[in-house]
């Protein structure tokens, strides 16, 4: 059993039954009967007036139970509350005006998804298109078409901060740069699309819910205010299985409040599961980012400033949790170097897109991209080795716990030693030596560098620095910082462990499993996880769910300290029996021990017998039953401050990467030879677990890289609606990826682990980005890295070599 | 979209542009076409089922025929809206006699389309185009050869 304790790599006990096809994922489940089936009517213009609506042919279709619009869905919920001042109405449903396309119109509720279907033709809609913006600078302009007549402007929200003395360094400085990057809008493409199931219980006005919403469950507070009822009147269950996120699921949001209309409208209730297309145009997606970056620098490589101005693209609504892709990374906005001044410019641009929200690296991808790039471009002015310059600036291991310059405390790390162990293993130097040669035989090979701190544990205040200081103070301090779980045990000794971190994949169950086994001395396959979460019946927090890879700095430490709790009672009623005071007294293989005479025990099972079936014969003081809740929390995550201070994260790791490619220059196509990647998570809970992770988050962050991108036309029309137009990588575009280790435990969690799923989303499309520049000797500052970019790349690049040639000729 | 072409039609510029502006002959040219009905002056009502990539579907197009100059010259306009998402399209066409016998017809259009067939069938629209443009021409050239022979 101590070979399945914490941080041993045991098999994932949920792969029984998934591999079995005894999963149950959201269209598994038939809750209750008569449940009916949901359609819905799309936009196809990116920005019209929704002129007229005419349901009644529709409604007549047999099998139809009823139709819902616009209008409706405005007499009966109210627009979702978001954490800006901009006076946006975003409701579930189109209402007088169409934002983008795909945005739902119209809602067919049927006797099955074939009727509803085939019903939605019937509806006819009457629009007067209006001009579309799509291009975020351009959304910015005065002139640009409103998307929002009563915010007056597209800018949903803008703020600036100032960290340190920037115009001094940038004074004092050898050398200034700048340079303009676009990260492309993309997505997570789970195998399984939102589902859900809604109940409306007239005599009671409340809802029930089935749907594979993942949290944050802040948003629970926003459908409730939405459906104008009070939380207990929105019961939400989250089915057992997950089939993937990647953060997208949170965007489901909109369709529970609108499927819990439709189910008061029809008075039955109904399910609705997304198709792909719908997905893929509409669900939700990463926002895309124009970044406007300066460096100041000094002749050894060292940074001293940096000035960004960022523009998110949040599409046609701004919608909760945005604008925090802009926020997520604030307190670790200078990655892992000691840049101590720093001025940002963050701004929130409503266009005709599809509404952004989480994806796998939230905010990371697009942070990271341009200071990566700049780093490398510091590097090429100054004649250096581009990893001189990064050793140059990383913060140093005797400087943790470190504060950066706006607030954030990176808790643990040794960011040298994890840089050095990459470049032993990448073989850096032989690479460079092997680059000379291979680019005099006139090949494009180039290698990619990139280190970013990987944060985990979100701290919710950070979404209020969307807010000034003064409008902060208006409202309660807020943190959002906590996860709760249950452990208990039942008569026969057997043990249970309630979670609310909604996994999607991650491998929570095995995980808590092994946290419960440790701390109570049993065998983890013992221990029975319970992953639905319920929230009526379950212990959980406005930050619960899975996501900002909260589970190991967070919800692993709930756990950990709920199964603590249960250890103390256990070791208290066995204290009774044994005539042992609790210190020497032990948890080993399902029975408590005295330390050192382990002939004299009682068993688990006889413990908690004792206390369901002879509570007068526990001794005084101790609760009968076995039934544990812990909250866990960080002391760390305090609210924004009035001097724009945040630590928006509780733990923060470290990722560094190192990647070889070949650029062919016919085509255009970039080749990954090798990809090394060297993570410091703090301490590991399960290898094996986490390798997966980072195989994923990888893969990922290469989709970003090279070829997945929600591409509109300037029109505003969406052009990749199926994975034929969007590219996700497949098993045959993995490279050969080597994963290193150093652990370097969170002095701020009880078990040391921080969270590590989305590093390399954060750092891939950098890294490669930076290896196809040192290939081609373009400028790269888009993405994704397609033949077609990169080959029109290189002609320019031949272009002009061949003008200086002609001019150099005469 | 944008696209050209020209074609040459065995017959007289008169003979093409009749069958060009007559409704029943249009209707059976015009592929996936169920029904066209005047719906005011050179204006027209269709019913189209055409399926773009893997968006099948039916359309209700009203289809206009502008700036005619007989028998040389004329715009047409289609607009399309359907379950599949909507059509607008602009033709111009123009007939310039090769012969006594051949007519040549040249003709640009323009279309833009949303919804589902943009985001499904954006990449094959073109070779849509084209076999929509092609199948109707042969269509028209067959007419011309029956009421020739039925003439003969």
């Amino acid at each position: 059993m101590v070979d399945h304790g914490i941080g041993k790599p045991m098999y994932r006990l949920e792969d029984v039954r998934l591999l079995q096809g005894q999963g149950q994922f959201m269209d598994d489940l038939n809750p209750l009967p008569n449940i009916h089936h949901v359609a819905i009517l799309r936009s196809p213009y990116p920005h019209a007036r929704i002129k007229a609506i005419r349901t009644d042919k529709a409604a007549l279709v047999p099998g139809v139970k009823g139709v819902i619009t616009g209008s409706m869905v405005a007499s009966l919920s109210r627009p979702f509350p978001v954490g800006v001042t901009a006076p946006v109405k975003y409701y579930s449903l189109a209402v007088d005006k169409v934002r983008f396309v795909g945005e739902p119109v119209a809602v067919v509720v049927a006797k099955n998804r074939y009727i509803a279907e085939d019903a939605l033709e019937k509806i006819e809609v009457e629009y007067e298109p209006l001009p579309a913006v799509v291009d975020i600078e351009r959304a910015m302009e005065e002139d640009a078409p409103l998307l929002h007549e009563e915010v007056g402007s597209n800018i949903a929200n803008q703020r600036t901060f100032h960290y340190g003395d920037v115009e001094k360094a940038f004074q004092e400085a050898d050398y200034t740069i700048s340079h303009k990057f676009l990260f492309p809008k993309y997505s997570a493409t789970p195998m399984e699309t939102y589902g859900v199931i809604a109940n409306y219980e007239k005599s009671t006005n409340s809802y029930t819910v089935w749907a594979n919403f993942h949290g944050p469950f802040t948003l629970h507070s926003v459908m409730a205010a939405a459906l104008q009822v009070p939380g207990n009147k929105l019961r939400i269950i989250t089915p057992k299985d997950n089939g993937g996120s990647y953060g997208i699921k949170a965007g489901i949001y909109p369709y529970v409040v609108l499927m819990a209309i439709a189910s008061r409208v029809a008075g039955v209730p109904v399910k609705w599961i997304e198709d792909r297309q719908e997905h893929l145009a509409a669900s939700s997606s990463g926002t895309d980012r124009v970044t406007y970056i300066e460096a100041a620098f000094n002749k050894d490589g060292t940074v001293t400033a940096l000035k960004m101005k960022m523009i998110d693209n949040v599409g046609g609504y701004i919608r909760a949790p945005e604008p925090a892709c802009l926020y997520r990374n604030h307190s670790n906005a200078v990655g892992p170097y000691r840049i101590r001044n720093l001025y940002m410019e963050a701004y929130a641009v409503m266009t005709n897109k599809c509404p952004t929200g989480l994806i796998r690296g939230y905010g990371g991808q697009e942070h990271y991209f341009p200071i990566e790039r700049t780093m490398q471009m510091i590097a090429e002015k100054l004649g250096m080795d581009p990893a001189e310059v990064i050793r140059k600036n990383l913060i140093r291991a005797d400087e943790f716990p470190y504060k950066t310059p706006s607030g954030g405390i990176y808790d643990s790390g040794d960011y040298h030693k994890a840089f050095e162990l990459l470049l032993q293993v990448g073989k850096y130097h032989e690479l460079r030596e092997y680059q000379k040669k291979a680019k005099a035989d006139g090949k494009l090979f180039g290698i990619g560098l990139a280190c970013i701190v990987e944060p985990s544990g979100s701290n919710m205040g950070y979404i209020t620095m969307a807010l000034t200081p003064e409008e902060r103070a208006k409202s309660l301090p807020k943190s959002g910082c906590a996860e709760a779980a249950t452990v208990m045990i039942d008569p026969s000794g057997s043990i249970s462990v309630r979670i609310s971190t909604t996994p999607s994949g991650q491998g929570h169950e095995t995980v808590a499993a092994q946290i419960v086994g440790e701390v109570l001395g049993v065998n983890p396959r013992d221990v029975q996880v319970v992953a639905e979460l319920d929230t009526l019946t379950s212990p959980w927090s406005v930050a619960s769910g899975s996501y900002s890879s909260r589970f190991a700095p967070i919800g692993s430490s709930a756990i950990y300290q709920a199964a603590q709790k249960v250890r103390q009672k256990l070791l208290k009623i066995a204290s009774g029996i044994l005539s042992t005071s609790e210190e020497d007294l032990d948890l080993s293989q399902g029975k408590v021990v005295v330390k050192g005479n382990p002939e004299k025990s009682v068993s688990i099972k006889r413990l908690a017998g004792l206390s369901h079936w002879h509570p007068q014969g526990l001794s005084e003081g101790v609760e009968p039953g076995i039934f544990e809740t812990a909250y866990y929390t960080v002391h760390t995550a305090n609210p924004p401050d009035k001097n724009e201070f945040v630590n928006s994260s509780v733990t923060y790791g470290f990722v560094a990467d190192l990647v070889a490619v070949e650029v062919d220059p016919d085509t255009g196509e970039v080749k990954i030879l090798d990809y090394y990647t060297v993570h410091d998570a703090g301490k590991l809970l399960n290898p094996l677990i986490v390798d997966g992770q980072i195989y994923g988050g990888l893969v990922h962050g290469l989709g970003g890289a090279l070829y997945e991108e929600l591409s509109y036309d300037k029109n505003g029309q969406f052009l990749a609606g199926t994975f034929m137009d969007y590219l996700c990588p497949t098993a045959t575009e993995i490279p050969p990826i080597h994963i290193h280790h150093i652990e370097t435990p969170s002095p701020f969690t009880p078990l040391g682990a921080k969270g590590l799923g989305e590093g390399n989303c954060m750092s891939t499309p950098a890294a490669i980005a930076n290896a196809v520049a040192d290939a081609t000797d373009c400028i790269i500052d888009n993405l994704p890295l397609s033949p077609n970019r990169v080959w029109n790349l290189l002609q320019k690049k031949r272009q002009e070599q061949e003008k200086v040639y002609i001019r150099g000729d005469h | 979209m944008n696209g050209n072409g020209s074609i040459e039609l065995k017959g007289t510029v008169e003979e093409v542009w009749s069958k060009l502006m007559d409704p029943s002959i249009l209707s059976k040219c015009i592929m996936g076409c169920k029904s066209l009905e005047l719906i005011g002056e050179d204006k027209y009502k269709a019913d189209l089922q055409i399926g773009i990539a893997a968006v099948k579907g039916k359309y209700d197009a009203i289809i206009e025929v502008t700036d005619i100059k007989p028998p040389y010259h004329y715009k047409l306009l289609v607009n399309g809206e359907g379950g599949p998402g909507f059509v607008n399209a602009e033709g111009v066409i123009d007939l310039t006699p090769i012969n006594d016998e051949c007519t040549q017809l040249t003709y640009t259009y323009s279309a833009e389309v949303g919804g589902k067939v943009a985001a499904i069938g954006q990449r094959m629209l073109g070779g849509v185009a084209k076999l929509l443009i092609s199948d109707f021409f042969k269509k028209i050239q067959k007419e011309i050869a029956k009421s020739k022979q039925e003439a003969s």
